[in-house]
């Protein structure tokens, strides 16, 4: 087979035309044989001997255009006329059948011209046949009826959105139309429906927002936005392009919450105060969904949210305070019981809110700290002259002490501890805290009141990790000297045996306390009886033997004493304190002594003599006969020792109730601060060496704020005491400035 | 010597003060070195004063004639030997000068160096120069910078021996007798705050704080910064301003303004 023969043009497109109208009438739809792999063959071979035949007879170029032509002359003459005749879905669905035609057309055509891809195409730098294919349709078919399939498709969406069922699988073939006219690219798509789809939305659920925000509770309208928004997305999923979701569901956001959220939010009966009032809690959460999505959608709610919860926190203030007022006016320094009830409350108030910040509202950042600044806000303003310091403390006392108010269970204890230690968090005054509790403890350890050791320890070890380690160095020191005087005690006791002779007669039991621990005592010189002398004396020789650098103190407001009451009936056990037991001795040597004779024997303060002296003679047990026999003692009372006292039992213990520790407490605490106060300035200073007033302030403040909120006033003044002490010194040129000396 | 500018006197006073020239001494020198202190200072220490020697010597004397007969110090007799001398009221505000040029470093007691040292920086050597230099120490409190000076010198003089604070009482007499030279509209409010709420010492501090607020501060406290770093004395004052209707919103009330 040596030379081929020359296909002439006509014949050989002649033979092409008759494939392609074969192919035409497949794609009609007429009952045709498909194509047989012969005549594929044929119609492709024809192709390559037309494209290699030696010039003049390569036709190349005009097979390109014949092949364009086809096209052209197929949609012209068949596709055009029969989707211009057709509207609606109709149109719609003649249009996705033509296409696909074209793509079944243009598949087949481009197998037979084959061969002018692969060389022609690349060196005319021509585009290849299947894109020449799409541009005839692009440029014929679609070009012309976009505007009418675009407004097609968006009222059927319309319809659909009303609640009409659609034909969703042509709406999807319809837009992958648009998709894939693109070749590649997204611009029809976008330009020429999604743009227009997006308008539609917008003014469609305006439209709809506008009606609903009239009608609708706040509640009800969301419901309906949320229905929407899912709708929507489904709506992507089914027929949409997956790249319009992000715009489309913005858009509804918008015309739906965004432009409305204020008057959404605000809604009188039904907005977000009436939903935290109500204690709506899924409407809540609704509501956070929805706003999180819009910018800006969050504050207005934890606003409102704050506000809510400041407004309650201040009703449970005024409601204690309310309450604390109609006690009797004996009782008022003292922390009652209403107080204690106002700290449960609190807590339960947490526990209810932080609830929310975390169902609600998914534990966002916003809340926690709008939850954070409302409890800031009024755990910081005290119950009736109580600060919440003060009241925390009690109420720790209580659940820690022996026959504490509080009845719990371990783990109902160690529950509340730590919602206890969380609400100290909100309290500015944290160091006021720390020694009401450390005054407290101290109490409770050297009286035995404490009632569970694991719990004692516990809540050092959750304060610990609230406050750090210097918070409760000084308490832990306390629970350790207890260990160690125990041990001591035993000591002594073997140092008693060892020496008889030093033994004073009566059974002693010592307490040595390190100092820096525990809270600072007055240590009266009360004139101890005689009995009681040779007891310190023994012991302060004993604690000679084991070290000779320690001063000793001796606190008595803290002993107790077993005293023997031998009355006429029978003789009964006192468990009191040593200072009650020392009034009490006085009536060994006289039977009647005036206020003034007791006060000078004893060598105490009014303050204290007035309450000892109370506690015997006009409380539950009168052990002192008190003439007058009023209630209250003044300076003119006389006592005598009441023979005829009785009680069924025993042994009993005659309460002390302790003076007013809250006056000491809060001026150790002023004074502890200053300290503190000097010791930032110094630190602050001597890093910087030079610093102006406003920022010495704000940094001191910083620092400290871990511990308690500095008055500014304060800091000034703790400044000018360094500046006289040499510490600091002002710049000449500038009284703002501060330097520090060396 | 009127006829020197501005600049030209602080130089005199200045040279006056370094050297302890007389006034005459420092004008010729300056005056011959152009008014440049390094060339006066110069001509000054290379030419010895022959009269130095004699001022001395006066000086001395009138030293021994307000000495005190049992210590080498001038006491309270002899200052008041002096003043009449000198024909000066004791309580006279003059005195502070006097003393400032002294460095007296207490009050109703200079020591030998002390007032040596004075008469030679005021260039006195004699009773007449003395009454003469009268006015001219006088003038001196109406030189700002002097002032100053004086006012801060006034605070160590004035205090007890060992204190670092000043006595309420002495503060307030101090005041007074410097802010009747110095007008302050304020003073007496301040005076009678201190004896009202205050009751304690001065610290050094709050009295040259004080002359600062006296000196920038509108009696009607309309430039006053609250959150400023002024002592919190003055803070309280300006509280108390404010309490008692003495400030009303920036103006002073009209009662109660002293010129």
């Amino acid at each position: 087979m040596n030379q081929r023969e020359i296909i002439d043009f006509h014949e050989g497109w002649k033979f092409m035309q008759n494939g392609i109208t074969k192919l035409k009438s497949i794609l009609e739809g007429a009952a045709e044989t498909h194509f047989t792999s012969e005549e594929h063959i044929m119609l492709y071979t024809t192709i390559y001997n037309m494209c290699t035949q030696k010039p003049p007879h390569d036709y190349s170029q005009q097979l390109y255009d014949k092949y364009k032509e086809s096209f052209h002359e197929y949609i012209t003459s068949s596709v055009l006329p029969s989707l211009k005749e057709r509207h609606d879905e109709f149109m719609l669905r003649e249009l996705v059948r033509r296409w696909q035609n074209h793509q079944v057309m243009a598949r087949w055509l481009s197998r037979f011209f084959f061969y002018l891809d692969r060389y022609f195409i690349s060196r005319r730098s021509l585009p290849p046949l299947m894109e020449v294919g799409l541009t005839c349709f692009r440029e014929l078919v679609y070009q012309e009826v976009k505007v009418k399939v675009r407004d097609a498709v968006i009222s059927l969406i319309d319809r659909e959105r009303e609640g009409e069922q659609i034909d969703r699988a042509l709406l999807k073939n319809v837009l992958d139309i648009f998709v894939e006219i693109g070749n590649g690219l997204m611009d029809f798509y976008e330009k020429d429906f999604e743009d227009a789809m997006l308008k539609d939305t917008g003014a469609y659920y305006s439209r709809k927002a506008s009606n609903w925000i009239v009608d609708d509770s706040c509640p009800d309208y969301m419901l309906k936005a949320e229905n929407c928004l899912r709708r929507e997305k489904e709506r992507v999923s089914h027929y949409l392009h997956s790249s319009s979701e992000t715009k489309l569901l913005e858009k509804v956001q918008h015309e739906l919450l965004f432009v409305y959220a204020t008057q959404l939010l605000e809604k009188e009966q039904s907005g977000c105060h009436a939903l935290l009032m109500d204690e709506k809690v899924e409407d809540l959460s609704r509501m956070y969904r929805l706003f999180s999505k819009i910018s800006g959608g969050l504050e207005p709610v934890s606003n409102t949210f704050k506000q809510h919860v400041t407004a309650e926190g201040s009703a449970l203030v005024k409601q204690a305070e309310d309450a604390v007022s109609q006690k009797k006016t004996d009782k008022k320094d003292v922390v009652g019981v209403q107080e204690q009830v106002f700290v449960r409350k609190v807590i339960d108030l947490h526990d209810k809110f932080m609830a929310y910040v975390n169902n609600c509202f998914l534990n966002h950042t916003l809340f926690h700290k709008a939850l954070k600044d409302a409890f800031e806000v009024f755990c910081n303003k005290g119950v009736a002259g109580s600060s919440n310091a003060e009241l925390l403390a009690t109420f720790c006392d209580n659940i820690l002490k022996k026959g504490g108010s509080e009845k719990l269970s371990d783990e109902a204890i160690e529950e509340t501890l730590e919602k206890v230690v969380k609400l100290l968090a909100y309290i500015g005054d944290k160091d006021l805290f720390a020694e009401f509790y450390r005054k407290k403890l101290a109490r409770r350890l050297l009286f035995n009141k404490s009632a569970n050791d694991d719990h004692e320890r516990s809540i050092l070890t959750k304060l610990k990790q609230q406050c750090g380690g210097q918070f409760t160095s000084k308490m832990e020191g306390m629970v350790t000297d207890l260990t160690l005087a125990r041990e001591n005690q035993t000591h002594f006791e073997e140092y008693l045996n060892n020496n008889p002779t030093a033994n004073p007669g009566i059974d002693l039991t010592v307490t040595v306390l390190t100092t820096g621990f525990w809270p600072s005592y007055k240590s009266f010189d009360l004139n101890l009886p005689v009995e009681m002398v040779k007891c310190i004396e023994v012991f302060k020789e004993f604690y000679e033997t084991k070290t000779k650098h320690r001063k000793l103190t001796w606190i008595y407001s803290f002993g107790t004493c077993n005293v023997n009451g031998k009355f006429e009936s029978k003789t009964i056990e006192l468990v009191v304190t040593t200072h009650q037991a020392a009034a009490l001795l006085l009536f060994n040597t006289s039977n009647r002594l005036s206020y003034q004779e007791i006060m000078a024997q004893l060598n105490l303060s009014d303050e204290d003599v007035v309450r000892l002296l109370h506690s015997l003679s006009c409380a539950k047990y009168k052990i002192l006969n008190k003439e007058p026999s009023t209630k209250v003692i003044s300076p003119n009372d006389v006592f005598e020792f009441n023979g005829k006292f009785t009680d069924k039992m025993r042994h009993i213990k005659i309460h002390l109730p302790p003076g007013d520790e809250k006056k000491k407490v809060i001026e150790d605490v002023d004074k502890d601060r200053r300290y503190a106060i000097d010791a930032s300035i110094i630190r602050i200073m001597k890093s910087r060496k030079v610093l102006g007033y406003q920022q010495l302030v704000s940094e001191c403040v910083e620092q400290l704020s871990r511990m308690f909120k500095p008055d500014v006033k304060a800091i000034k003044k703790r400044i000018e005491d360094l500046i006289t002490r040499d510490y600091l010194e002002r710049d000449k040129d500038n009284a703002n400035l501060f330097k520090y000396l060396a | 010597m009127n006829k020197l500018g501005r600049g030209q006197r602080d130089k005199l006073q200045q040279f006056m003060l370094i050297t302890g020239a007389s006034e005459k001494v420092a004008f010729q020198a300056l005056k011959a070195s152009d008014w440049q202190f390094e060339g006066a200072f110069d001509l000054f220490y290379s030419h010895p004063q022959p009269r130095s020697a004699a001022d001395t010597r006066h000086i001395e004397e009138l030293y021994n004639r307000y000495k005190d007969p049992y210590v080498d110090m001038i006491m309270a007799d002899g200052i008041s030997l002096l003043c009449n001398d000198i024909q000066v009221d004791p309580q006279d505000i003059v005195m502070l000068v006097v003393s400032w040029h002294m460095k007296a470093a207490t009050m109703c007691e200079f020591s030998k160096k002390e007032f040596i040292g004075g008469l030679q920086a005021m260039g006195v050597d004699s009773l007449d120069k003395f009454r003469e230099r009268i006015p001219f120490l006088r003038s001196e409190l109406r030189d700002e910078q002097k002032f100053r000076e004086i006012y801060d010198f006034a605070f160590g003089w004035a205090k007890e021996k060992g204190q670092k604070s000043l006595a309420l009482d002495t503060a307030i007499g101090m005041w007074q007798l410097l802010f009747a030279e110095k007008h302050w509209p304020l003073v007496d409010h301040w005076c009678e705050f201190l004896q009202a709420r205050h009751n304690k010492a001065i610290s050094r501090d709050t009295w040259s704080q004080l002359l600062e607020f006296a000196r920038t501060v509108d009696p009607a406290l309309s430039n006053y910064d609250p959150d400023g770093a002024w002592p919190y004395l003055i803070d309280e004052f300006t509280e108390y301003l404010n309490e008692n209707g003495i400030i009303e919103k920036g103006k002073l009330s009209e009662w109660n303004y002293k010129s």
